[in-house]
């Protein structure tokens, strides 16, 4: 990883490519997949499954300091662009340079125990988002103050709105400082007056280290968090750039579905 | 991430997973010992007075089948779901899905171990068997732990892809049930059938234990467990190499 003090390049991505085959969209049975070796025995056996291109050769690099907002119609291939960078999913092509630390987070909806009040689900996943941190408690009374939960941080999971278990997960994650935080569609589940607070937590920790690439369908939450702009179509950069341009691009892109006759 | 992470991020996820079961239920322990403790009189009362079944100190060495196999097969069919079951918390965050699986496993072992302290050792105690060849107990159990994990690795990964692995599974179990000498020794088996026996996988994990707890014959001891050695490392291969073809689709079925 090359470091100098104005660009620190914490991420290089080359020509990234992943597909999947077109049949694994469709969920099959042990019962069907006997159906069909029986029923179709020679399409089975021998028929190759079509490709379909999720990501096709994306390439960028992410600088200290980036907060890069990534823009995309659904099935761009945002998720899994994150997903690779994440290290939960390896591409068939190409290469993810980094030496350094990644958090991710995908969905807020979700603790591991929903038997177990927010606080134990917490100390939990605290567990599992910082493996390195021995005591993680301190993280999780400090995430616990910042949620403002109040009471409600000891009461079961699964008793939480969809709205407070957006705030404590997202409190937790970016509780400690990390080299890139990836925030794929998760402010969403929070109120407007949250989602102003975490962006100030975001930017407050991206000046202490690190970058963050935040997925959205959003321009104003884009605004708010972001530096950079990458945009997705089709499973390729069509923009990498500033704010401003970069959702002008995006918009450009919507404006023919929304286009009526 | 690191063996000793790994390790520690189990135990936690065991723990609060038992936590979280038991807070429902404190009758959910005493299930995890009457369960096996109903299996194992029924058996002896069918078996043993019913059918007869006439060996030396059989009430051990149905016990001594009966407790890995009820491992075995809970563990596995517990453990196959587990992906499915906690797909949306594996979509969420980039958490190691092994660590979800290995604190199934454990759960089981533990439900495991509580039965074996329970039910088996005064059984032990009271044929007076000596207390030293428990010693090699440890060695039994290693190949059985990891030849389930990696079965339950390879079955929770295909239950990703083809959601009914776990109802074919369990009827697997029910025909491997009365084919795997359980409560029969294997003597029974005619020669002519001989195969029946050397093809299926689960014996060899069982033998090493009930060869320490009925038999106590050293000299078998050693063959049956690299036997069973030999098998959990083909199981671990095959679960590694699963896991390395489905990765990338493996998120996306989820």
């Amino acid at each position: 990883m090359t470091s100098t003090s104005s660009s620190e390049v914490l991420l290089r991505v080359n020509d990234l490519r992943v597909y999947f085959e077109l049949d694994h969209y469709h969920q099959r049975d042990l019962r069907d997949v006997f159906v069909s070796a029986v029923t179709k025995p020679l399409s089975f056996f021998f028929q190759r499954e079509e490709l379909y291109f999720v990501l096709r050769g994306v390439s960028f690099s992410v600088e200290r300091g980036m907060r890069i907002g990534v823009l995309g119609v659904n099935g761009s291939g945002k998720t899994t662009l994150c997903r690779c960078i994440a290290g939960m999913m390896i591409p068939q092509h190409g290469t993810i340079e980094s030496s350094a630390e990644v958090r991710a987070i995908f969905d807020t909806g979700t603790g591991i125990m929903p038997e177990l009040t927010g606080r134990e689900n917490a100390l939990l996943l605290a567990r599992l988002f910082f493996p390195t941190i021995r005591d993680v408690r301190p993280i999780v009374e400090e995430a616990a103050e910042f949620s403002e939960l109040g009471h409600f941080i000891d009461v079961p999971f699964k008793k939480y709105s969809k709205g407070m278990q957006s705030r404590l997960l997202l409190s937790l994650i970016s509780a400690v400082p990390t080299d890139i935080l990836i925030l794929d569609e998760v402010l969403d589940g929070a109120d407007v007056f949250f989602q102003k607070k975490l962006a100030q937590r975001m930017r407050s920790f991206i000046e202490r280290a690190g970058a963050t690439i935040f997925v959205s369908h959003s321009p104003e939450q884009i605004r708010q968090v972001c530096n950079k702009v990458m945009v997705l179509n089709q499973g390729k950069i069509t923009y990498f750039g500033d704010v401003e341009p970069g959702i002008a691009a995006y918009l450009s892109l919507k404006a023919p579905a929304h286009a009526g006759p | 991430m690191s063996l000793r992470q790994f390790w520690i991020q189990t135990q936690d996820l065991t723990i609060a997973s038992m936590k979280s079961r038991y807070r429902k239920t404190w009758a959910g322990f005493i299930w995890v010992v009457l369960n096996p403790l109903l299996m194992f009189g029924v058996q002896a009362l069918v078996f043993r007075k019913f059918l007869r079944i006439d060996m030396p100190d059989y009430l051990l060495f149905l016990l001594g089948g009966l407790l890995p196999w009820i491992f075995f097969t809970t563990t596995i069919q517990m453990g196959t779901p587990v992906f499915v079951t906690q797909a949306q918390l594996l979509r969420s965050f980039k958490v190691n899905p092994w660590v979800i699986l290995g604190a199934q496993v454990m759960d089981g072992f533990i439900n495991f171990v509580a039965s074996f302290v329970l039910i088996l050792l005064p059984f032990y105690l009271f044929y007076d068997r000596s207390p030293l060849l428990l010693a090699l107990l440890p060695l039994a159990l290693a190949p059985l732990l990891i030849g389930t994990l990696s079965i339950t690795v390879t079955l929770s990964i295909l239950n990703v892809f083809h959601r009914d692995i776990n109802f074919v599974t369990g009827f697997v179990f029910s025909l491997l049930f009365f084919l795997t000498p359980i409560f029969y020794p294997r003597e029974f088996i005619p020669p002519g059938y001989a195969w029946v026996a050397a093809l299926n996988p689960i014996l060899y994990f069982i033998e090493p234990f009930r060869l320490v707890i009925h038999t106590g014959s050293l000299e078998e001891f050693l063959p049956a467990l690299l036997k069973s050695a030999g098998v959990a490392v083909v199981f671990t291969a095959l679960g590694f190499l699963v896991w390395k073809r489905k990765q990338n689709d493996f998120y996306l079925k989820l």
